[in-house]
């Protein structure tokens, strides 16, 4: 009797692993399939910004190749081992930090300071905070304009509305990557375990050699 | 794996880039450009006069890189490469295969899936019913 309630535990968690395992490839799938029209219209986007700027200012030809850093990149969360990732690295993306302040100038950063105090009794405490989350919330909307401007002063002065809209479009696809970086990541560690979980039970089945 | 220290860290890294002219771009206006002292870049653009081999040592030299997380690269420079990009099985930096204008994203071709459909195939399932 214990060694059936044993079994059942053991398969029930087995098929947990391997509806993970399907759960994440249904997500992959899906991540990659919703990039294409965000891809598309960034295309059309910087196609239209070329066709009315010109084409030799929308061109490889004017990208910046002095030295500078990149204004998004990631931040990754893994555990080191012997100075390589093992297990299931996570990234998240930090949009437009700029040379001066090395935090994520990213609109996903909301001021804690917003939300700590939710819930406050006392109004005059609370109007403060919200207006000193307001003044960091617009330092951050400033930084993050500057940022996307000296990206764009890249292809000159004047530049054609499309080409700030292709930026965003290209922002959102790097969203996007991001979220199927981290699927693929969980992807790869839950296809491991089964793959562990089906050779053990390989192993059990052929049983000790004699 | 007892006695291995495994430490949780956090650290920054760039998203670079293998693919053609506006899809590079169109990342670039979104600022993941990167170009350290040496010039060198975390991009590479593909154009008709590009060779199998520069790409071959673009994707060898960003995956061997520490400060590079990530890759994206056109499924069709891919498929250019595909026996290299299929050997690579590294967790970092993750591969991410993705369409371009002219060629739209395959499931059937990308490394990642194709490396883990081994489990929906029939000789994983025979093998587990013997």
């Amino acid at each position: 009797m214990a060694e059936g309630a044993g079994g059942a535990a053991a398969n029930g968690g087995s098929d947990e692993k391997v509806l993970d395992f399907l759960d994440s490839v249904d997500s992959y799938l899906t991540t990659m399939e919703s990039l294409a029209p965000i891809l598309r219209q960034g295309w059309f986007d910087l196609a239209s910004a070329r066709h009315s700027m010109g084409v030799f200012r929308v061109s490889s030809a004017s990208l910046d190749l002095k030295d500078h850093s990149a204004s998004t990149y990631l931040q990754m969360v893994g555990h080191e081992s012997d100075d390589s990732f093992v297990g299931q690295p996570s990234f998240s993306l930090c949009k437009w930090a700029s040379a001066d302040n090395k935090s994520c100038c990213s609109e996903e950063e909301i001021p804690d300071s917003q939300l700590r105090h939710r819930g406050t009794s006392r109004l005059s405490e609370n109007q403060e905070q919200n207006s000193n989350g307001d003044d960091s919330l617009k330092t951050v909307d400033d930084l993050v304009k500057k940022e996307r401007a000296k990206t764009l002063s890249v292809f000159g002065t004047l530049v054609s509305p499309k080409l700030r809209t292709a930026q965003l479009s290209f922002e959102t696809a790097l969203e996007v990557l991001v979220e199927a970086a981290n699927i693929r990541s969980s992807m790869l560690s839950a296809y491991s375990q089964v793959q562990k979980q089906m050779e053990d039970t390989r192993e059990g089945e052929i049983g000790p050699i004699p | 794996m007892a006695g291995r220290a495994q430490i949780a860290t956090k650290s920054s890294a760039l998203i670079a880039m293998i693919a053609d002219e506006d899809t590079v771009t169109g990342f670039l206006l979104a600022g993941v450009g990167n170009v350290d002292i040496r010039r060198k870049t975390n991009y590479l653009i593909i154009d008709s006069k590009t060779t199998v081999k520069a790409i071959e040592d673009a994707f060898k030299e960003f995956t061997t890189r520490e400060d590079i997380a990530v890759v994206l690269i056109s499924q069709y420079v891919a498929n250019m490469i595909r026996f290299v990009v299929d050997s690579y099985n590294k967790p970092v930096p993750a591969i991410l295969e993705i369409p371009s204008k002219d060629h739209p994203y395959d499931p059937a071709h990308d490394s990642v899936l194709s490396r883990v459909k081994y489990l929906f195939s029939a000789e994983s399932v025979a093998s587990g019913r013997r």
